[in-house]
């Protein structure tokens, strides 16, 4: 038996996939973005925030069929709304051993995997296998640019996205719109022409720039150091998108 | 909504028609001592003389005609007779009857006029029964000034050039009504008057039922086109919001102008119709407190009616408020209830369940005050060193106590005549009865307030001093005694580690379920009235939540402290079926889980799931369809009432800080819609604090 690091469990997230849906957070994160607005979720141990509605520790272990038996509780709810369970993170495939034992374990529940695509690929399959939609978030194909950004090579990320349209699961690829930074209409042409001619690819989404982004680092103990101008409106060019002939929307 | 609507809608929120307001209460008690007249014979000459000092009102562009121009109601008696008068006797908050509900399918088939026929056949009939006879007249002298007021309205109308106005008015409510427009005037002044003589939470039942077929003949016959028909339903509700500074209630906006869509008809059939997505789509647009929309619901109704709902709980009005028909029909056939009855339920003023015409029924009576029964059994019984047992044991017998002394004060129930509201309810004037002598049902209805509280301080004591041993009894206690000063380690623990309501966690829901067992045991054991009527258990809180935690003027229940559930003296409790205010949950979905254990077949006087969503959840069409399908969610559990918000945070603090800028605010406060910023400070602070399903 395996365990994961949850930082939290929603219920009723509408924007997480279809239907009604569970979303379980998993904590630890490779990626460090610069505007990530889960800044709790990138340490995979857990850790004390304190905002001024007290102390309290973000981050709690679970053992997979514990997490499952509490999922299950709802599985009935969630399928007959025709809804499943949804994880994201941080990064979901952190845990991935953990995940695959998780899943095994769900009682027949649609499952959404919402990452950011740095992981092994032998984990990505495995977790990929027992998904039957992911979300997967895709922010800038220049590399410099990726680094910079996001602490991390984007050579993984994109090898998985190639992985991931051979399988034919379907997918979403999830923008987040940061001004001045993933925006661009050069970035934005250059994601599109990375995922265009992939039949599996359901809709790309670009999701809008958090400006509370920065509200919880100060309570996680971090410091929040955008190099970017926050109070630009975003990009949102959706032709591009169109133009190769993928549907889009903002969400 | 097109740019007369807007301005009808803005001239009624500036108050423009309040200029016609005149200054003073009529004065009645002077003819009435000089006449030496009868308690009915006292009413009857309220309304008549309420309605001929009315000043007729016909505002430019309006549809829809009655604008009140009386202040107030005055007494019927002296301050001294109506001591002797009532003396020894219980009576319903201010007196005269309220949140009840007429058939008002009644007057629209029958007329005045028509009711006016019953009357008098019943009275030569019964000629020799002084007391019909005296009730017969004085109905007749009620619909006579009706009608006298009508004329006049008929007659100004006229003068002003408004000839089709004038045809309405002359038609209703003297006569039965053969249009849309029509059913809504005659409905519009004799649902009036009822305020006008001192009847309050005057509920309008059935709308989309009684007035449908209105609507779908015109529709047919093409006399209207939909939108024409949205047009004068929004008026109507423009209408019903004049007034509401006038009516009586705990707070402004707390005045029972509820309706009820949906459902079944009598016959089990489906009831949805038309009028029940106009009246949706009609409050959607206009965003008024009133009417307070009431939709009822089965594992039959379809998505797309639900979704439509739910785009009206999108405005952020509070309503329209969810009762499951699976659950609410089998629970009022278990307490007695005609079947075909149980079918034609209303939601009365707040979330009662009641019968269209066919109940004297006191459905907010009072409350039972769980957290007094808890609290008091965890202090005595800890001090003496008793287990968890015992503190149940004691629990059930506090409620038993409060049950019983509630059923004996309110046998001694006095009921004021109403000779005019009698001339909508079945039966009255068939068998020369006021409806203060019963009708039909003629149950009474308590709540079980705050009962999330309580269990989470049953759990956070059996959890902590019993399972696990780690807080001794004592310093529990004392903590208590403190409230909780010096020992706030304790307190946070006792709030977030402790087992709550609402997480679907069995360790806090079964002494929920216990509770109300307790409570329903209660009422079968001390509920039988001397006149035949049950009290009826229901879980709602009404304004105890704000009331128990603070105190009250002239409430009977004690105060409550400090909680063993971490809770500070002075702090509200949960508001209907909540978690209690400021627990984190697990989400929507456990708390519908939680609430669903209990046997709600035992309980039939409703009270609310209540669920605050984060305005953010409504974003696009496709978040909308997934609320409809948590409402479909709620209804397959087999909960019974559910009442959600859609509250932004900001924007209720923004509200606080600059009223001036949130004037329109609406937001639901206990069983009902009122606008933030005529609030007093407690209940806003409450609606700030309470839980945030935060979705993004």
């Amino acid at each position: 038996m395996t365990s994961g690091i949850v930082f939290d469990i929603k219920e009723f997230t509408v924007h997480d996939g279809p239907g009604i849906r569970t979303t379980v957070f998993l904590k630890g994160c490779p990626l460090t973005c610069m505007w990530c607005h889960n800044p709790e979720s990138q340490s995979i141990q857990p850790q004390l925030i304190s905002s001024p509605l007290g102390d309290r520790l973000a981050g709690r272990e679970y053992e997979s069929a514990e997490l499952a038996a509490l999922l299950n509780q709802q599985a009935d709810l969630l399928r007959s709304s025709e809804g499943g369970v949804t994880f994201s993170g941080g990064e979901p495939l952190m845990h991935a051993e953990f995940l695959v034992e998780l899943i095994d374990l769900l009682d027949d529940l649609h499952v959404v995997l919402d990452t950011c695509g740095h992981a092994s690929s032998a984990d990505f399959l495995l977790v990929l296998a027992r998904t039957d939609l992911v979300f997967y978030d895709l922010k800038l194909i220049d590399p410099a640019a990726h680094r910079h950004y996001t602490g991390v090579e984007n050579d993984l990320i994109l090898r998985n996205l190639q992985l991931l349209g051979e399988t034919g699961k379907p997918f979403v690829i999830r923008v987040p719109l940061v001004p001045g930074v993933t925006d661009t209409d050069e970035n934005l042409a250059a994601l599109a022409a990375a995922v265009r001619g992939m039949p599996a690819l359901v809709e790309v989404n670009l999701l809008p720039y958090n400006r509370a982004a920065g509200s919880k680092y100060r309570y996680a103990g971090m410091e929040f150091k955008p190099d970017y101008d926050e109070t630009r409106p975003v990009n949102s060019n959706t032709t591009i998108f169109e133009q190769a002939g993928l549907k889009v929307r903002c969400t | 909504m097109n740019e007369r609507l807007v301005h009808l809608k803005q001239a009624m929120r500036a108050g423009a028609h309040k200029a016609y307001r005149q200054d003073q209460s009529i004065d009645l008690l002077t003819e009435c001592e000089a006449e030496g007249l009868s308690w009915p014979r006292r009413v009857a000459r309220l309304v008549r003389r309420q309605v001929e000092a009315e000043q007729v009102v016909i505002l430019p562009g309006e549809n829809i005609l009655f604008t009140r121009s009386l202040p107030g109601v005055p007494p019927v008696y002296s301050e001294e007779d109506w001591f002797r008068l009532t003396a020894g006797r219980t009576l319903h908050e201010l007196g005269p009857v309220s949140n009840i509900c007429a058939d008002w399918g009644l007057l629209l088939s029958q007329g005045l006029l028509g009711r006016r026929k019953v009357a008098l056949s019943t009275r030569r009939r019964l000629m020799h029964e002084p007391q019909a006879v005296e009730f017969l007249d004085c109905a007749i002298e009620t619909i006579d000034a009706v009608l006298a007021l009508a004329a006049r309205y008929a007659d100004q109308a006229r003068r002003l050039g408004r000839a089709d106005l004038a045809a309405v008015l002359e038609a209703v409510p003297a006569h039965p009504a053969r249009s849309f427009h029509e059913a809504l005037q005659s409905l519009r002044l004799c649902q009036a008057v009822v305020w006008l003589g001192g009847n309050y939470h005057v509920g309008l039942g059935r709308f989309d039922q009684y007035m449908g077929p209105y609507l779908q003949a015109d529709l047919q016959a093409g006399r209207l086109t939909t939108g024409q028909a949205e047009e004068l339903l929004a008026e109507f509700f423009i209408s019903l919001n004049k007034d509401s500074d006038l009516y009586p209630g705990v707070q402004q906006g707390d005045n029972g102008q509820s309706l009820t869509l949906g459902g079944l008809q009598p016959d089990g059939t489906s009831a949805i119709n038309e009028l029940t997505r106009m009246v949706l789509r009609v409050s959607r647009d206009l965003e008024l407190i009133d009417p307070k929309i009431n939709l009822r619901v089965s594992s039959e109704t379809d998505l797309d009616l639900l979704s439509l709902a739910s785009e009206l709980t999108r405005k952020g009005l509070g309503f329209p408020q969810y009762s499951n028909d699976d659950v609410v029909i089998p629970a009022l056939v278990a307490h007695g209830y005609d079947q075909e009855d149980a079918r034609d339920y209303v939601v009365a003023a707040c979330w009662e369940f009641i019968i269209p015409g066919r109940g004297m029924e006191v459905v907010n009576i009072g409350a039972v005050s769980f957290p007094a029964a808890v609290d008091q059994a965890i202090r005595s019984s800890l001090a003496e060193g008793r287990s968890f047992d015992e503190i149940l044991k004691h629990t059930c017998e506090h409620i038993h106590t409060q049950v019983n002394a509630l059923a004996q004060a309110y046998a001694r129930l006095l009921l004021p005549p109403a000779p005019y509201y009698s001339i909508f309810m079945r039966g009255c004037l068939e068998q020369g009865r006021d409806l203060s002598q019963g009708l039909k049902y003629n149950n009474l209805g308590i709540h079980g307030a705050c009962s999330a509280n309580a269990a989470d301080a049953l759990a956070a004591v059996k959890q902590f001093v019993f399972d696990d041993g780690s807080l001794p009894a004592g310093e529990l206690l004392a903590a208590l005694k403190a409230d909780f000063a010096g020992y706030e380690a304790l307190r946070r623990h006792l709030d977030e580690a402790g087992p709550k309501v609402g997480s679907n966690d069995e360790r806090a829901d079964g002494l929920l379920v216990k509770l109300f067992e307790y409570f329903s045991d209660a009422c079968e054991a001390y509920g039988r009235m001397p006149w035949g009527g049950l009290l009826r258990p229901g879980t709602g809180s009404a304004m105890y939540y704000i009331w128990l935690a603070k105190g009250h003027a002239g409430m009977r229940e004690p105060v409550i402290a400090a909680t063993a559930d971490g809770r500070l003296s002075g702090e509200p409790f949960s508001a209907n079926l909540a978690p209690a205010p400021g627990v984190r949950v697990r989400g929507p979905i456990s708390t519908l889980q939680s609430f669903s254990k209990i046997d709600y077949r035992r309980i039939c006087n409703g009270g609310p799931i209540t669920m605050e969503l984060s305005d953010t959840v409504f974003r696009d069409p496709e978040s909308i369809r997934k609320v409809a399908m948590l409402v479909r969610m709620f209804v397959r559990l087999g909960c019974q009432q559910l009442q959600l918000n859609s509250l932004s945070v900001d924007t209720l603090l923004d509200a606080r800080a600059h009223p001036e800028k949130h004037k329109n605010l609406i937001v639901r406060v206990w069983g009902w819609s009122g606008y933030f910023c005529e609030l007093a400070p407690e209940y806003q602070d409450h609606i700030i604090a309470r839980t945030m399903y935060q979705v993004e």
